[in-house]
């Protein structure tokens, strides 16, 4: 092992938390999120050489992760992505049926939503939806998020507002 | 639907999030701005959104890895061994040999030791404190045993020191909801003992150490007021690293959170 891939290494295993976070959402289950994140460690340290010096280290090992679940536990789990997010019908997520959010009662009512609840909202959606959801809530810009997902950049911020919008819909079971 | 022309509520829905977290530009800013402050069906849909980020940040349940799990990456992927520090860790040794040998050997090496290292700090300057505070932070994270006394609050951490250190490490901030804290050990800054304190923030943790402040090569340009101090911020490989300090002490706060968050914190620590 050379001293820079040790190094890598070294700071990569700091974001070993965080990646579990987003295995365990992705897979669903504590088994396969360890053997998630087990196998992007395996990955990433085989393509140490190809990290650039200077990028963010912790969006590297998202898209190794995320290209590993992809490849492997999608597959085997047979539960493909229902609802792609660039086919979500913008106008079914409109401001329309977001009116049981524009009353004082409703969103006093969203603001005492438990935590579990909101697990159970953000897991009902597509895994694209999940994926963007929990990248933007680790600070991860939209040029990173892009490269994570493998989509345009120009697309994050629609495919993020979709996918909150989405979430809010489901909230809206729990916050009554 | 009232607003600015320049702007319609489709566009500012679309942008309210770089809005809130005050990424647009300020032109663009003030455009959101003006628009909802004409435009109330906008400025609810606001409340909403900061409400269901507030909901995702405090209260969607986190699952970080097991030790089990930490321990099976590091040994596939080992951190490198860390050389000790030749005089930090002889220092100590020295000090319990016994014999007048020992003792004037000591008494001649430790000034030109001094010298070497104060001039090695010297040049690398604050570059040396980040890297330093950066390389600590991440071998706490990497211990096996990171944290040597579990917080039950910071009246049982501050007294685990005692006796520990060489000085009483002040630290005001006594941790919250938004930044419990965890616990702390005792760790090393460059050539000096230092209080580590692990704060945490939603799945990130934050390192504090406190150490002596004298003889270190401080920064002195692009400080920020941050409450009593000025502190100097900077960021690497994703981490950001904040350093000041307060009267014989010096603080170093590390972690890989939001830049914002950590001198919100750092604020905290400051002005107590």
């Amino acid at each position: 092992m050379s001293h820079s891939e040790a190094g890598l290494g070294r700071d990569a295993l700091a974001y070993a938390d965080t990646l579990h976070n987003l295995a365990r959402y992705l897979t669903r289950s504590e088994t396969d999120a360890e053997d998630l994140v087990q196998e992007t460690y395996v990955r990433a340290l085989a393509a140490a050489g190809q990290f650039t010096p200077g990028t963010n280290l912790k969006a590297w090992l998202f898209r190794i992760l995320r290209n590993t679940f992809i490849s492997q536990y999608r597959r085997q789990r047979n539960n493909p992505t229902v609802g792609g997010l660039d086919t979500v019908d913008s106008g079914a997520l409109g401001p329309a049926e977001e009116n049981w959010l524009l009353g004082d009662i409703e969103l006093d009512r969203l603001r005492k939503v438990v935590a579990g609840d909101i697990e159970r909202a953000l897991m009902s959606l597509s895994e694209d939806a999940r994926t963007v959801i929990l990248l933007d809530l680790e600070g991860l810009t939209e040029t990173e998020v892009a490269e994570v997902v493998s989509c345009p950049v120009g697309t994050v911020k629609s495919r993020l507002a979709r996918a909150r919008a989405a979430l809010r819909q489901e909230l809206r079971d729990y916050a009554r | 639907m009232p607003g600015n022309a320049a702007m319609d509520c489709q566009d500012v829905r679309l942008h309210l999030l770089d809005y809130q977290r005050g990424s647009l530009d300020p032109a663009r800013q003030q455009d959101v701005r003006t628009h909802l402050g004409g435009c109330a069906a906008c400025t609810r849909v606001e409340a909403v959104e900061q409400t269901l980020t507030e909901l995702l940040e405090r209260r969607l349940p986190v699952h970080p890895a097991s030790l089990a799990l930490k321990r099976r990456l590091a040994a596939a992927w080992p951190a490198p061994v860390r050389t000790p520090r030749p005089w930090r860790r002889g220092l100590w040794g020295w000090q319990l040999a016994p014999g007048l040998a020992v003792a004037a050997a000591l008494l001649v090496a430790l000034p030109l030791l001094y010298y070497e290292r104060a001039t090695v700090g010297r040049a690398d300057g604050t570059a040396g404190m980040v890297t330093e505070a950066l390389n600590d932070h991440l071998r706490l994270l990497q211990s096996e045993r990171p944290l040597e006394v579990e917080s039950g609050g910071i009246h049982r951490v501050k007294p685990w020191f005692e006796g520990r250190l060489d000085f009483a490490p002040v630290v005001p901030f006594a941790g919250d909801q938004e930044f419990p804290l965890k616990g702390g050990a005792v760790a090393y800054f460059l050539d000096r003992k230092a209080a580590a304190l692990v704060y945490g923030r939603r799945l990130h943790s934050i390192s504090l150490f406190v150490f002596r402040a004298d003889g270190l090569a401080w920064p002195t340009r692009g400080l920020r007021p941050i409450g009593r101090a000025t502190a100097s911020a900077t960021t690497v490989r994703g981490f950001t690293v904040v350093l000041w300090r307060s009267g014989d002490l010096g603080y170093a706060l590390v972690s890989d959170v939001d830049p914002a968050d950590l001198l919100d914190l750092a604020a905290r620590i400051v002005g107590g």
